[in-house]
């Protein structure tokens, strides 16, 4: 991807990635964050190596001498299965370059009946994704063109990554594949860019508290729901 | 049989287009990825042997290291045969040109052990394995062999040579598989230290290629 990406997570977290001990919900804004940052996937190349060079000085463990075979026959069996099934091999087709992070399709193919959208204002709507994890909600934001959304500040922490489209808040603009973090306490209004919608995707750990005077009414639609 | 896999590999016949990759200036040569490649294109089974002998160990060991929660020792040997079945089916698409074999056995290691974890500890449907989130767009890696290979040979150096505080570090994170937080709190270090140590270690070894990076600092 040719935009210019200014932010991006924090290198910890891309070695906790590489390690895989990152949390789900978290592996999911980084991999969205990936697709997009090409510096980022040449730094996690160069983690994976490291991770490999790690496994590979480990002293090797022993192997019972008929493990060999089993995993054979294993494969096999599984190949004969598959043979037998032919009619219902379901070859996986990578579709045509989607702009969308392949997890990102993923998810959305496979939360219940499809995620769908549902309207916060007249400005915002969500679709939260079914992740199978419970810290945090992850969920798709689509701004209109120029839209605000409501203004919040955060009790828990907000990871974002910019899908399609840009927005920006009082500190800066951040267009496709810019990665976001708000702290608990942070204030912030985003706005939609003015030339087209703005996508988002986004990981919530624990309610947001709205802040502007009608903020009560969208009360009931920001208590986060993980599913 | 090293050399008939070499052979083979170089026969213009099997111009496909994974051959003809190999034949151009960067070859990828480690014995490890043409056995690999070999499997891949022929399913060369003495080939998959040869590369279960030499994996098999260290995938075992790798996973003993573990220290997850949840994990226990009978789950070794498993993760070695669900690894290696994985290896075979996936081998066809193997990209020679974006990692070594030995990078790329790590990470379908890595994956399984994260989804086995997730599989036992875990009563809710995953929608994803964790390999979707290291599906990579299709396009052309900017990384060249050439780079990656010298990027090897310098981590495989430099490791050496890091300080045993920093070499401690990286293998309670990539090993036993601790996420930063834990290790802070088992080896009585502040989370701070332990992401520097980390940082510092990744420096010396020359994998932070951008350190001028802009992150999304916390907000004071
Ligand atoms: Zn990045």
């Amino acid at each position: 991807m040719s935009n210019q990406i200014n932010f991006h997570p924090d290198r910890s977290m891309l070695v906790e990635f590489s390690a895989g001990t990152l949390e789900t919900a978290l592996t999911i804004c980084v991999s969205a964050h990936l697709h997009f940052c090409d510096q980022c996937r040449s730094e996690l190349l160069s983690l994976d190596q490291l991770g490999s060079q790690l496994m590979s000085d480990a002293k090797p463990s022993d192997i019972d001498e008929s493990l060999l075979d089993t995993v054979m026959a294993k494969i096999d069996e599984a190949e004969l299965a598959q043979v037998n099934s032919k009619g219902s091999a379901r070859v996986p087709v990578n579709e045509k370059p989607s702009s969308f992070p392949f997890s990102v399709n993923k998810l959305i193919e496979s939360t219940e009946h499809s995620a769908t959208w549902s309207r916060l204002n007249s400005s915002l709507d969500i679709a939260r994704l079914k992740t199978g994890q419970d810290k945090f909600e992850v969920a798709l934001h689509r701004l209109c063109a120029g839209g605000k959304a409501p203004k919040h500040d955060h009790q828990g922490i907000e990871y974002t990554v910019v899908l399609k489209g840009s927005l920006s808040d009082e500190r800066s603009v951040y267009s496709e594949g810019d990665f976001l973090v708000r702290q608990p306490g942070d204030i912030h209004q985003p706005m939609g860019g003015q030339n087209s919608e703005c996508i988002c995707l986004s990981a919530l750990s624990a309610p947001i508290k709205l802040t502007s005077p009608l903020g009560f009414l969208m009360k009931p639609w920001l208590q986060i729901r993980p599913m | 049989m090293l050399r008939k896999i070499i052979d083979t590999v170089d026969k213009p016949s099997q111009s496909t287009a994974k051959v003809a990759v190999l034949n151009t200036a960067e070859k990828r040569s480690d014995e490890w990825s043409l056995l690999l490649i070999a499997v891949g294109e022929t399913r060369d089974r003495q080939a998959f042997a040869k590369l279960f002998k030499h994996f098999a160990p260290l995938l075992k060991s790798f996973s003993e290291a573990s220290r997850h929660q949840g994990w226990y020792p009978g789950l070794s040997e498993d993760l070695v045969q669900e690894v290696m079945i994985k290896v075979w089916q996936k081998a066809a698409g193997y990209n020679a040109e974006k990692a070594s074999a030995t990078t790329w056995i790590y990470t379908v290691a890595r994956n399984c052990r994260i989804d086995m974890l997730r599989r036992k500890s875990n009563t809710q449907h995953l929608p994803l394995e964790n390999e979707d989130y290291w599906h990579e767009p299709d396009e052309e890696t900017p990384v060249t062999l050439l780079r990656q290979k010298r990027n090897g040979d310098k981590i495989q150096e430099s490791l050496a040579k890091l300080p045993k505080e920093q070499d401690e570090i990286l293998r309670k994170v990539y090993l036993e598989g601790k996420s930063h937080a834990e290790a802070s709190q088992e080896l009585g270090l502040p989370l701070g230290t332990v992401k520097s140590r980390v940082r510092l270690a990744l420096q010396k070894m020359q994998i932070l290629v951008s350190p001028e990076f802009q992150e999304e600092l916390p907000h004071e």
